[in-house]
């Protein structure tokens, strides 16, 4: 079974996030979760190669071999349409949903 | 996720798992670079191998295994219990088995398209008219001719000359290919004398457009195609086998076609039939070479090149970016322009124009008396099998109750439902698998039985009957089908056993329940059974119908013997001379009785129709003016013994070939000199008002093209005046003694009137009614085999169920004995129980039985489809077998001994 981690739920939409300034390799993903969230965020990699084939299967990614600048082979993944699509539904909902929790917090 | 992918994704983990691990090395290499401790990173990370089994679980892998476990699990069940898991894995073979024989005859006579390339592209062409016959275009036509002689009338040959220039000009088809119907001719190898072999001619494109090239040598060219050149063939794979045994020097050999030495150009691939399912071509000629190889062609100068001598099939390749509609509407603009001579004045009715038709399973398929034989029979078997699916249902739900206990412990330990219902079907598709294997086998024994059965009496080239993907493809499916069947048995029990229920039950009593389920099934098998019981004897009769028929005359010790002398190269002023020097040798032979010629043999599936003018009536080309003719020697009607009603009948002196003497029957007689004294009548035939021929004599009606069809007028010429070129000659002799025992003298009497002329055929009045009546014969066959098998089925199921009932019931029986009921009280229990399933299976199997009858009703003779005879004589079958089957469940239930049955307790 994949490890269960904090980052579980949200992982997904956050793949989605990076992916959406361009094509991208694993690395870079992780790298650009971890520095955004000032560290805040971790990424676990067992979790996120898992994670980032099972959106190539469900079609929200497509992935393809290329040279990285580093000048070696790396797998990168690229926004579909579905993924697009998937990316707005995702962040709508994040958005209520935390609005919703910190409404609750502040009232209750 | 669905099965598919699963299985999928566990076919390609392995490369799955090599991309990660490759993208898993760049990811530390790259933190490496970034300044990190590679083997920090790896701390982190947490290990690869780890991953990799995550990445796994995933997958398909866990889900397979546990499946796996249920398989191996499966087996050990399976094997604990070997008896009743090899009776029923042999049901399923059986019905897997005959199911799969029947469906490859079906698939190869009805369904198969040519062995040829991309045969869905293929179209016959036809011609067409409106207003019948096309006028003097076509004096001489063979193949296929359907509709009516006045109205719209469709043809399917043409004049090879007028094909040739077609092909030379296809217009919007890749191709027009051209070829004859198959024929039969005298093969000589060598020294050998002359066998019969199927030969066809074809056009010099015919297979490099059907994409079979020859497998050794070559095919036709263009030249070869020409009057005048020396004729050439080219062998089927099965004759250069059989014949040259496979060698590559065949093209040296000698081989004479009707006398005619020919050469051998190539060799067809293997496989290749010709155009015609159920036909096996040997040999394939130039279309042109018809010249010099038919003796009837060379005899007759208005046959072989004329243009109105229309005997060339057509069939086109579609173009794959040309309509079918504009391709023909071209070819057929052509075909117009050649067909008319220029300035003649035909009535634009009867001009004909092409038209296209199916192709891809060529032309001429079987017949559709056969074709719904054979669905008939594929509608059979598979009641088998829905029978022998309730067997194996019942066999397996018998276990699954033993291990009601099992499964409701498993349920209780918190297995979920849905493990143990795929368990019962992980065990149902491996018996499956098993039943369905052995009964490919099987299913190919049994269409090769059959298809030789056929192939016996039709002397045809027969099918290709060889296990491809389409027979693996419809066992898989049937046994799948099977399964879905037999498996949702158990498990709907399954289904509906609560823990609590069956875990509370006590040990051994508690499954006495009602059984509602294999009563339901039982129920089942006994209706399918009396359904295909009353089908068998339905087509019993009906062909003891056939059998029995009054044809007319007596059929037991008649022979015929066919000679060709045209083949020999006699010319016509020759043939009589011999004719009646033949006739005087047969006559000698010991034992026979009488001796006469005749041209067409009744009931031989020949025979040939002309049109009456009677003076004074209106003259009509349709049915109802259509008489069936023969020619026959004098002595023919006392040789058959066909009684004479008034006049007289042939004699010596009618046979010249002026004669007008002419006999009818009295179907003719009745038509067509209604209240008058047809004797002394003068008529003639085809449009012209002539008196030709005057009749001499009227006999009684008899069979002659037909069993089955209502018998039709008849009328009987001198044969002097028939002599048709080319055509076998027939005698028919009339034995006082076994006909088999002629068949010596028979051919020393031809071979001492001339040795070169071929003894064609030598055949009894009964075989060539049975070859008349072979499909019939088929389905009588196969269908009372499969009433006997559905019989034993049922009869198993029954004492089956009985038994268990008697074995759980032990104790309360051994009770009420104790308490006092005798024997034949309990012989009463299990006779009432066995009463209600049968009499249950009969309501629910007479309906059924109707419904088949119903679609039996073209094919039964003298039968209604609801015939009581055969239903009082299957009801009485079926109720013996049910008798029987009781009694020995019913005597052991007697022989319970209260004292054991009890202290078993």
């Amino acid at each position: 079974m994949p490890k269960a981690d904090h980052l579980q739920g949200s992982l997904e939409i956050l793949v989605l996030k990076v992916l959406r300034r361009g094509p991208n390799n694993g690395y870079a993903i992780a790298t650009c979760i971890e520095q955004t969230s000032d560290e805040v965020l971790r990424v676990e990699e067992g979790s996120l190669y898992p994670a980032l084939h099972r959106m190539t299967e469900s079609g929200l990614l497509k992935a393809e071999w290329r040279n990285s600048e580093a000048g070696r082979r790396a797998r990168y993944y690229e926004l579909t349409a579905k993924g697009r699509k998937r990316l707005e539904e995702e962040e709508k909902r994040w958005h209520s949903v935390t609005a919703a929790v910190a409404k609750v917090l502040r009232t209750v | 996720m669905s099965l598919w992918s699963r299985l999928f994704r566990t076919f390609r983990s392995e490369r799955h798992i090599e991309e990660i691990e490759e993208e898993l090395q760049y990811h530390l290499a790259m933190k490496a670079q970034d300044g990190l401790d590679p083997r920090a990173a790896r701390v982190r990370f947490g290990n690869p191998s780890r991953l990799k089994e995550d990445t796994r679980a995933q997958g398909a892998l866990v889900w397979l295994e546990s499946l796996l476990r249920d398989a191996r699990y499966g087996f050990r069940q399976l094997r604990r219990t070997p008896i009743l898991t090899l009776a029923v894995v042999l049901s399923l073979a059986l019905g897997i088995g005959a199911n799969s024989a029947i469906f490859s005859l079906v698939d190869a006579a009805l369904l198969k398209p040519l062995p040829v390339k991309d045969p869905q592209a293929l179209r016959l062409l036809e011609w067409s008219t409106n207003q019948g016959w096309p006028g003097d275009l076509c004096l001489w036509l063979t193949g296929d001719t359907t509709g009516s002689p006045t109205g719209p009338l469709r043809g399917s040959s043409i004049a090879p000359r007028v094909y040739r220039r077609l092909a030379a000009h296809p217009q919007g088809f890749a191709s027009l290919i051209g070829f004859s119907d198959p024929g039969m001719v005298g093969v000589a190898f060598g020294s050998r004398p002359a066998e019969q072999f199927q030969l066809e001619y074809v056009s010099a494109n015919f297979f490099e457009s059907l994409g079979v090239p020859p497998r050794l040598g070559r095919a036709f060219s263009a030249e070869d195609d020409r009057v005048g050149q020396p004729p050439l063939v080219l062998i089927s794979d099965r004759l250069w086998r059989s014949r040259f045994g496979g060698r590559e020097d065949v093209f040296g050999q000698r081989l004479r076609i009707n006398n005619v030495p020919v050469q051998i150009v190539g060799v067809a691939p293997p496989g290749f039939f010709g155009l015609r399912i159920g036909d096996w071509v040997d040999l394939y000629a130039p279309l042109a070479a018809q010249v010099a190889l038919s003796p009837r062609v060379k005899l007759d100068k208005s046959l072989g090149e004329a243009d109105t001598y229309w005997w060339v099939r057509l069939m086109g390749r579609l173009k794959p970016d040309i309509s079918e509609q504009h391709a023909i509407g071209q070819v057929s603009a052509l075909f117009r322009n050649l067909v008319v001579p220029e300035g003649a004045t035909i009535p634009p009715g009867k001009i004909p124009k092409l038209i296209t038709g199916p192709g891809s399973r060529g032309f001429d398929p079987i017949g559709t008396d056969k074709a719904q034989a054979l669905w008939i029979l594929l509608l059979l078997v598979g009641l088998i099998l829905l029978i022998v699916c309730a067997n194996v249902a019942n066999l397996l739900l018998s276990r699954a109750v033993v291990r009601r206990r099992e499964s409701a412990v498993c349920l209780a330990l918190g297995a979920g439902s849905f493990r143990l219902l795929r368990q019962y079907l992980v065990e149902s598709i491996t018996l499956a698998v098993a039943g369905g294997v052995l009964g490919l086998f099987l299913s190919h024994v049994l269409a090769e039985a059959i298809h030789s059965f056929i192939r016996a009496d039709l002397n045809i080239g027969g099918f290709d009957l060889h296990i491809d993907v389409r027979i693996l493809g419809y066992t898989a499916l049937i046994s799948l089908l099977t399964v879905l069947l037999f498996g949702l048995a158990p498990a709907w029990q399954l289904a509906r056993a609560g823990v609590n229920d069956a875990l509370k039950a006590h040990g051994r009593t508690f499954a006495v329940g009602r059984l509602r389920l294999p009563r339901v099934l039982v129920v089942l098998q006994i209706g399918l059974s009396l359904t295909v019981l009353i089908a068998a004897g339905l087509l019993g009769r009906s062909l003891t119908n056939l059998e029995t028929m009054d044809i007319g005359f007596d059929r037991s010790n008649l022979i015929y013997v066919s000679v060709n002398p045209w083949s020999a190269g006699y010319k016509p002023e020759q043939v009589p001379q011999y004719i009646d020097r033949l006739r005087e040798r047969l006559a000698a032979i010991p034992g026979v009785l009488k001796v006469a010629g005749i041209q067409e043999r009744p009931l031989s599936g020949g025979s040939n129709m002309t049109t009456v003018n009677i003076p004074g009536q209106p003259y009509r080309e349709d049915d109802a003016h259509g008489v069936l003719i023969n020619s026959v020697s004098d002595g023919l009607f006392e040789t058959l013994g066909i009684p004479l009603l008034a006049g007289r009948t042939f004699r010596p002196g009618d046979m010249v070939s002026k004669s007008d003497a002419v006999i009818v029957d009295e179907l003719f007689a009745r038509r067509f000199f209604p209240r008058q004294n047809p004797l002394g009548q003068q008529f003639g035939t085809g449009p012209k008002t002539t008196e030709r021929y005057r009749i001499v004599g009227v006999v009684r009606n008899s069979r002659y093209s037909s069993l089955r069809e209502a018998p039709h007028p008849t009328m009987y010429f001198p044969s002097s005046t028939q002599l048709w070129p080319g055509f076998n000659l027939n005698f028919v002799i009339r034995s006082g003694i076994p006909t088999r025992q002629l068949a010596g003298g028979i051919r020393r009497a031809a071979a001492a009137v001339d040795p070169s002329v071929p003894v064609i055929e030598i055949k009894t009045q009964t075989a060539l009614i049975d070859h008349l009546l072979l499909t019939d014969r088929l389905l009588s066959i196969l269908s009372s085999a499969f009433g006997i098998l559905a019989l034993v089925l049922s009869a198993i199921g029954l004492i089956g169920l009985l038994a268990y009932v008697v074995a759980r019931r032990t104790n309360e029986i051994g009770i009420r004995m104790a308490l006092g009921a005798s024997q034949s009280n309990v012989v009463h229990l299990i006779l009432k129980d066995s009463l209600w399933l049968v009499g249950a299976g009969i309501a629910a199997g007479l309906p059924g039985a109707y419904l088949v009858g119903r679609l039996l009703k073209h094919t039964l003779f003298h039968l209604q489809p609801a015939d009581p005879l055969t239903a009082v004589l299957s009801l009485g079958i079926l109720g013996v077998v049910a008798a029987l089957a009781t009694w020995l469940p019913a005597r052991r239930a007697a022989r319970i001994d209260p004292m054991t049955a009890l202290r078993e307790e």
